[in-house]
C-alpha cells in the first residue's frame, strides 16, 4: 500500500495503482481519452496531465505514472487546464467536427471534454484529414478522419480479443489507425473496438443514424444467446430495441460482447415476429384469438395426459421453466419433458448429478483467470462462448495460465502464447480422457483424497484396460504426448477443465463429462478455487434448465424418445416451446416425420420456424427484451433481465402463456407475478435457497453448490472409422448461437449461410476454391454447401456449423459424434 | 385629499391627442402589417440542392419545449450522407419560441413572416418536410 495526497485528500492505494487509479478511488475525476481500465496503460493523449509536487517543472500523465509514497498531486490548476485545452485544440485541428451527423455525439469523449473545457475557438488552423471512409464491411464504419489516435481499438483487439486487426500505419501527420495492408476489415466482428472508441471513428453500421444517444432509454439486461451470461445495456426508443450500448462497468467482462450479443439484437423487433396466435384450418394456419388458441391447447394437453410430451428451450427464464415443469408434470400429468436434444445438457443433468450430486459445474467463470493450467476440450470453446474466450486470452496473456487444448481441430485458442494443442482423431476424446485418467493412476499421481471417494476401486479397475498404447493408437497421438499432458495436469496446483456443450456437439454428452469429472476428482481438483471443471452450457439459461430439472421424469421419455414416440404414435400431443428441432436436432428427416405424424403439435415461438410451420397451434411468445425474469449463466450466476419494451403485436411472454394454461389445466389461481415464482424457486430448488429478487442486484448472485463427489467409470466405445470417407464434425460458427441468430441481422451479415470447412491438405487434394459448391453425403442424405478453406483441420476431416435452416447439416448428421461422409464438388 | 377632476382631465387629454394622430388599427386583410425581420412565424426549411438542408441531427426535436418536431434520419445509399427522411412539425402544439432555429447547427430551419395559419382540419397543421422546404 502507498499513501499519497491528491488535491489535499489523503489516499491509500495498492502498490501497482497509477495516480489516475488513486484519484478515481478517491472520487476525484481526471479527464482521460486514451486510458481504459481493461487495457495496459498507453499514455498517448496527455489529457490526464497532473502536477506532482516532487516532479515540479513538467506535467505528469497520471494514467501511466505509478503512485508512490508521499506524492503530492494536484489534478487541476491554471497550467494544467491550459495544457489540456491545448491537447483538445490540437485534436480538433484536423478533426472534422461533424457532430450533427456523427452517431457518437452525446456519448463522445472529445465532444464532452471540449464542452467541459470550453474550447470554442482554435488559435491554430490546418487542413482537415481526408481519409476515405471504410463502408466495405457490413458492421463497422471506420471514419479515420474522426480518429484521435488513442489506440484503444488496436489495443483491445490485440490484448483481449487476441485478433489483432488494427495497428497504426504511416508516420507523423500521415499516421492513421489501419488494417492489414490498409485493406478492408476482416475480423471476428465482436464490436469491442467500436465499444471502446472514444469518438465516432468506429461506429455500428446496423445502428447508423437510428437514434441519438440521449434519446434512447438504456435498459440493463442479460444476453439471450449463449450461456456465458454477458450483461447488456439495450438502447430503446419508441418501443424498439435499436442497439446494444457499451457500459464498461457491466459484468465480469466489463461490458465487452461478441458478435451475437453486440449485433444480434434485431430479432427482437424483426418484421418476421409472430404477432397473433395461429390455428391450423386444413392446410393453412389462420389467425385466431388467444382465448381460442389457449382453450384448444389446454383441452388437447389435458386429453393427452401421459401421452403428451414437451421440448422446451433453455432460453426461457428460470421462472418460466419452473412454471412449465409444474404445468406439465402436475397439470397435464406427463413426464415426457426434455430440451436440447437430450445430449446437450446431459453433462450437467446426468454426469454432474451422478458424479457431484448437483446438476451444475463445480467451477465458476472467475476460476479461468485463477488457474495454473487450463485444459480446454475442443478448440470450439471459443466459438461457442466467445466472451469466455476473452477470459481465456486474458488468463493466458496476463495471468500466465498454461493452456492445453485437446481437440479434433485447431482453432484460435491454439495460437495463444504457450498454448499446446493435441489434435486427436475425430470422436476419440472419451478414449483420450480415460487414458489420461489411467496414466494418473499408473504413474501414482492420484491425489490423497481420491481413494476415499465412492467408486474409486471400480474406476481403477475399469481404467486398467485404457492403456497408453491403446489410447495412443485410437487417438492418433503419441504415448509420450499423452503421458506428458497427464503429468502436467496432475502437477499443476490449480487445473481447470473447460467443456463446451451444445446441439452441434453430440459427442459432448454425459460420458465425456463423467470422464472429465473423474480426472478432476482423481487429482483432487473438485471444490478448490481455480480448479475443477466448468461445463459451458450452450444457451443463455442452460444451467437454469438443469437446475430446474427440465428433464424427463423417471418414467418419462427423453428428447430422442419423444421423437420416436411421435413416430410410433405413442405420443399424442407435442408441445414445442422455443425449440426448433427440425433444424437443430439430429436427423432432420426423422424429426420432420415425427412432427408431421403427431396428432397435435403446439409450437410456442417468436417466429414461424420450420417446426412451427408444421404445428396445429402456434402461440406467439415474447423475446427476452419484453419480459422480466432471471437466467442462470454457465458459472451458476443467477442474473436478472429487465423488460425493455412492450410485447410485439399481441404476443405474450412465455410466463403469461404458461400461467394461463397452468390455471386451466390445474384449476389453480393465476400467479401474480414472476417474482412470486422466483420466491417459490428459492423455496424449493436447492442452491437457490435464500435468493431474493432484491439480492440479485445488478450483478446477480453465483448460486452455491453442495458437492458430494463420486467416481463413476465410463466405458469408451472405440470410435468408428470408414475408409475413404471424410469425418464430418458439426458444431458452432463463431458468429452464431443456436438457430435464433438466423433472425439477428448482424450475425447474418457476416455469416449468412452454412458452409463446410476443409483443411489445407484436402483443399489441395480436391483442388477447391473458396465458395465452391460441394455435395456432402452421408447414409442419411446429402446437402450442397459452400466450401470454406481453412487451416484448422487435419486431412480427411471436415467441419460444418449447424445453425442454418437452408441445407441444414442435420439432414446428414444423425447424432453420432462423427458422421462419415463422402464429398464431391457439385456440378 | 381626493382629487376627482385631474385624472379625468388627464384621460381626456390623451383621447384628444389621439384624435389628431395616425390610427394604429389596421384594416386587415386589405391592409397588411409590416413584419419585423426577426418575427417568428411559420417555419421553413432551407434547401440544399435537391433536398432540405436538414441533416437530421435531432437537436431541434431535443430542444423543442413543446415536443412538436418529429425527425427521422436516413442514410443516402450512395453518398452515405445523413438526411432527414421525415421532418414534421405539429403546428398546433408549437409555441413559436424559435428555439429550434437557435439550435440548428446547419441553418436548416428558419422562421418566416407567415402568420396566417388558420386552416380547416387538424391534419392541415401537420407541416411535413415537403410543405416546409423552400420551393426554389
Ligand atoms: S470487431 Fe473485434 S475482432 Fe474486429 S477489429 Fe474490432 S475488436 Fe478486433
Ligand atoms: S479509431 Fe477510435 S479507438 Fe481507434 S485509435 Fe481512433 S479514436 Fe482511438
Ligand atoms: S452470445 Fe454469449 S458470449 Fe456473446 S455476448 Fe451473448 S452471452 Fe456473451
Ligand atoms: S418554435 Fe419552439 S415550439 Fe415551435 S417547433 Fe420550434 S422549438 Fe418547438
Ligand atoms: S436542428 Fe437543424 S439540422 Fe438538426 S434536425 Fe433540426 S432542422 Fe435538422
Ligand atoms: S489518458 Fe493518460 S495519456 Fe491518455
Amino acid at each position: 500500500m502507498v499513501n499519497l495526497t491528491i488535491d489535499d485528500k489523503q489516499v491509500t492505494v495498492a502498490k501497482d495503482a497509477t495516480i489516475y487509479d488513486a484519484a478515481k478511488s478517491a472520487g476525484i475525476k481526471i479527464p482521460i481519452l486514451c486510458h481504459d481500465k481493461k487495457l495496459h496503460p498507453f499514455g498517448g493523449c496527455r489529457m490526464c496531465l497532473v502536477e506532482v509536487e516532487q516532479m515540479k517543472g513538467r506535467l505528469i500523465p497520471s494514467c501511466t505514472t505509478p503512485a508512490t509514497e508521499g506524492m503530492i498531486v494536484r489534478t487541476s490548476n491554471e497550467e494544467i487546464v491550459k495544457a489540456r485545452k491545448l491537447v483538445l485544440e490540437l485534436l480538433l485541428l484536423k478533426h472534422p467536427v461533424d457532430c450533427p451527423v456523427c452517431d457518437a455525439a452525446g456519448d463522445c469523449d472529445l465532444q464532452n471534454l471540449t464542452y467541459e473545457y470550453g474550447v470554442s475557438k482554435n488559435p491554430l488552423s490546418d487542413e482537415k484529414f481526408r481519409w476515405e471512409i471504410d463502408y466495405i464491411n457490413p458492421l463497422i464504419e471506420r471514419d479515420m478522419n474522426r480518429c484521435v489516435h488513442c489506440g484503444k481499438c488496436a489495443r483491445i483487439c490485440d490484448e483481449i480479443v487476441s485478433f489483432g486487426a488494427y495497428t497504426f500505419i504511416n508516420r507523423g501527420i500521415d499516421a492513421k489507425m489501419g488494417t492489414a495492408f490498409d485493406g478492408p476489415l476482416e475480423c471476428e466482428f465482436c464490436g469491442s473496438c467500436v465499444s471502446v472508441c472514444p469518438v465516432g471513428a468506429l461506429l455500428s453500421r446496423p445502428f447508423k443514424f437510428k437514434a441519438r444517444w440521449w434519446a434512447m432509454q438504456k435498459v440493463k439486461s442479460v444476453c439471450s444467446y449463449c450461456g456465458t451470461g454477458c450483461q447488456l445495456t439495450l438502447g430503446v426508443k419508441d418501443n424498439k430495441v435499436l442497439t446494444t450500448i457499451y457500459d464498461e462497468n457491466q459484468g465480469f467482462h466489463n461490458g465487452q460482447l461478441c458478435t451475437r450479443g453486440r449485433w444480434g439484437y434485431q430479432f427482437v423487433n424483426s418484421e418476421k415476429r409472430l404477432t397473433t396466435p395461429l390455428i391450423r384450418k386444413g392446410s393453412a394456419l389462420v389467425e385466431a384469438t388467444w382465448d381460442e388458441a389457449l382453450a384448444l391447447v389446454s383441452t388437447k394437453l389435458g386429453e393427452a395426459k401421459s401421452a403428451a410430451a414437451a421440448l422446451v428451450t433453455p432460453r426461457l427464464t428460470n421462472e418460466e421453466l419452473f412454471l412449465f415443469k409444474k404445468l406439465f408434470t402436475e397439470g397435464v400429468g406427463s413426464e415426457n419433458l426434455d430440451h436440447s436434444a437430450g445430449y446437450a445438457h446431459a453433462a450437467l443433468t446426468d454426469a454432474a448429478l451422478k458424479g457431484l450430486g448437483e446438476a451444475a459445474s463445480p467451477s465458476v467463470i472467475a476460476d479461468i483467470q485463477k488457474c495454473d493450467l487450463l485444459l480446454v476440450v475442443k478448440s470450439d470453446a471459443y466459438e461457442t462462448h466467445p466472451v469466455i474466450g476473452f477470459e481465456i486470452n486474458l488468463g493466458v496473456k496476463r495471468q500466465g495460465v498454461n493452456l492445453r487444448i485437446v481437440s479434433d481441430k485447431s482453432g484460435k485458442l491454439s495460437r495463444l502464447p504457450g498454448a499446446q494443442t493435441l489434435l486427436h482423431t475425430p470422436g476419440s476424446e472419451l478414449v483420450l480422457f480415460n487414458t489420461l485418467a489411467n496414466i494418473i493412476v499408473t504413474e501414482k499421481l492420484v491425489d490423497a483424497s481420491a481413494p476415499l471417494l465412492d467408486g474409486y476401486a471400480a474406476l481403477v479397475t475399469a481404467l486398467s484396460s485404457c492403456t497408453v498404447e491403446k489410447g495412443a493408437a485410437v487417438t492418433g497421438l503419441t504415448p509420450e504426448a499423452l503421458v506428458a499432458l497427464a503429468k502436467e495436469y496432475a502437477a499443476s496446483e490449480k487445473a481447470l477443465i473447460l467443456m463446451p456443450l451444445g446441439l452441434g456437439y453430440p459427442g459432448h454428452g454425459s460420458a465425456l463429462a463423467q470422464s472429465l469429472l473423474n480426472l478432476a476428482m482423481l487429482t483432487g481438483r473438485i471444490g478448490k478455487e481455480g480448479s475443477g471443471v466448468l461445463f459451458m452450457g450452450e444457451k443463455n439459461n442452460s444451467q437454469g434448465a438443469a437446475d430446474l430439472g427440465i428433464v424427463p421424469g423417471k418414467n418419462g421419455k427423453d428428447a430422442a424418445g419423444i421423437i420416436d414416440g411421435c413416430i410410433a404414435g405413442t405420443i399424442k400431443a407435442l408441445y414445442l416451446v422455443g425449440e426448433n428441432p427440425v433444424v437443430s436436432y439430429p436427423d432432420r428427416k426423422k424429426v420432420e416425420a415425427a412432427l408431421s405424424k403427431v396428432d397435435f403439435l403446439v409450437v410456442q415461438d417468436l417466429f414461424l420456424t420450420e417446426s412451427a410451420a408444421k404445428a396445429h397451434v402456434v402461440l406467439p411468445a415474447c423475446s427476452f427484451a419484453e419480459k422480466d425474469g432471471t437466467f442462470t449463466s454457465l458459472g451458476r450466476n443467477v442474473q436478472k433481465i429487465t423488460k425493455a419494451i412492450k410485447p410485439v403485436g399481441s404476443s405474450k411472454s412465455d410466463y403469461e402463456i404458461f400461467n394461463k394454461i397452468h390455471a386451466a389445466v390445474t384449476g389453480k389461481p393465476l400467479y401474480a407475478s414472476c417474482q412470486a415464482l422466483f420466491t417459490e424457486i428459492s423455496e424449493s430448488v436447492s442452491g437457490y435457497a435464500g435468493l431474493t429478487w432484491a439480492k440479485l442486484g445488478s450483478n446477480g448472485v453465483v448460486r452455491p453448490v453442495t458437492l458430494s463427489p463420486k467416481l463413476v467409470p465410463v466405458v469408451a466405445p472405440a470410435p468408428t472409422a470408414e475408409a475413404g470417407k471424410f469425418a464430418l464434425l458439426t458444431g458452432s460458427a463463431l458468429n452464431h448461437c443456436g438457430t435464433l441468430s438466423q433472425y439477428g441481422e448482424g450475425p447474418m451479415m457476416v455469416c449468412p449461410e452454412g458452409y463446410v470447412e476443409f483443411g489445407r491438405a484436402d483443399v489441395k487434394r480436391l483442388s477447391l476454391v473458396e465458395g465452391d459448391k460441394v455435395t456432402v453425403s452421408s447414409t442419411a442424405g446429402s446437402v450442397t454447401l459452400k466450401a470454406k478453406l481453412g487451416n484448422r483441420l487435419s486431412e480427411g476431416v471436415v467441419f460444418a456449423p449447424y445453425h442454418f435452416n437452408d441445407n441444414s447439416i442435420n439432414s446428414i448428421a444423425t447424432g453420432a459424434p462423427v458422421t462419415w461422409v463422402s464429398v464431391a464438388k457439385a456440378k | 385629499m381626493l382629487n376627482v377632476a385631474s385624472p379625468l382631465i388627464n384621460g381626456l387629454k390623451i383621447t384628444l391627442q389621439h384624435l389628431f394622430k395616425k390610427p394604429v388599427t389596421l384594416q386587415y386583410p386589405t391592409e397588411r402589417p409590416e413584419i419585423g425581420p426577426r418575427f417568428r412565424g411559420l417555419h421553413a426549411l432551407n434547401r440544399y440542392h435537391d433536398r432540405s438542408k436538414c441533416v437530421a441531427c435531432y437537436l431541434c426535436p431535443t430542444v423543442c419545449p413543446a415536443k412538436c418536431i418529429t425527425v427521422e434520419a436516413a442514410e443516402d445509399p450512395i453518398t452515405h450522407d445523413k438526411y432527414a427522411s421525415r421532418y414534421d412539425i405539429d403546428l398546433l402544439r408549437c409555441i413559436f419560441c424559435g428555439y429550434c432555429v437557435e439550435a440548428c447547427p446547419v441553418d436548416a430551419v428558419k422562421m418566416t413572416g407567415n402568420f396566417e395559419l388558420a386552416n380547416y382540419s387538424r391534419d392541415d397543421f401537420n407541416y411535413t418536410q415537403e410543405k416546409l422546404t423552400d420551393k426554389q
